[in-house]
């Protein structure tokens, strides 16, 4: 494994939740990354935010690792859950909701219901 | 060869260069999956100012396709399949894209 792929590796098991993305969870710079990282916020759900743009290697390396070409990209328990249309599918569907009870995240339910009101 | 047949050789060169952007995705994504429904919108200009905006767009793209290819297929698998229908080459070229996928 490259030193790249290692320190990923490391990150996604050290922390349950873990999101891959543009800017920083206080501050994102994309869109996309923005949006999953405000339903993470808002669901209060602990995560720890990678910012690719600070390091060129891991903004390839993250693509490379999860063999997928876009970013932002969510890992729960180290596994790879998808890209900004797949979380907001799975916020709509309570899908996310499952995958963090399964997994034994802690989120408020009622702030994700209160997600589905709106954009439903 | 004669000058008209040169210029029609031109012109098709000329056309299958031209092939654009959403002209590519739509075609390679036929060819792979025979899709019953398929909308490629170039989004770019709703991005004017933002990350990975170039002028003249391509730059985003929002995609919603129906087929029955996807069927049984988890959400990574169908995106990875149109990832890999589009090719490397595409993708890379691509600012975003975004999908919408179901059978």
């Amino acid at each position: 494994m490259s030193d790249t792929a290692t320190q990923i590796q490391e990150q996604i098991t050290a922390n349950d939740v873990v999101l891959y993305m543009k800017g920083t969870k206080e501050m994102p710079q994309c869109g996309f990354s923005s949006r999953v990282a405000g339903v993470l916020n808002y669901m209060g759900v602990e995560f720890a935010d990678v910012n690719v743009l600070a390091d060129d290697a891991v903004r390839q390396g993250i693509k490379d690792f999860s063999d997928w070409p876009t970013v932002p990209q969510l890992y729960v328990k180290g596994e790879f859950v998808g890209g900004c249309d797949i979380i907001t599918e799975m916020t709509m569907s309570g899908e996310l909701d499952t995958l963090f009870e399964t997994n034994g995240v802690t989120y408020d339910k009622d702030a994700a219901e209160k997600i589905r009101e709106a954009n439903g | 060869m004669t000058k008209d047949k040169r210029e029609g050789g031109n012109l098709i060169g000329v056309s299958a260069k031209k092939m654009n952007v959403t002209q590519e995705i739509r075609t390679r994504l036929e060819a792979a999956f025979a899709p019953s429904h398929l909308d490629v919108v170039d989004d770019s200009e709703s991005h004017r100012g933002h990350g990975g905006y170039r002028e003249g767009g391509e730059s985003h793209f929002n995609v919603a396709i129906r087929a029955r290819a996807f069927e049984g297929q988890s959400r990574i698998m169908r995106h990875r399949a149109v990832h890999s229908a589009l090719g490397k080459d595409l993708v890379g070229r691509i600012h975003a894209l975004s999908l919408d996928i179901d059978v």
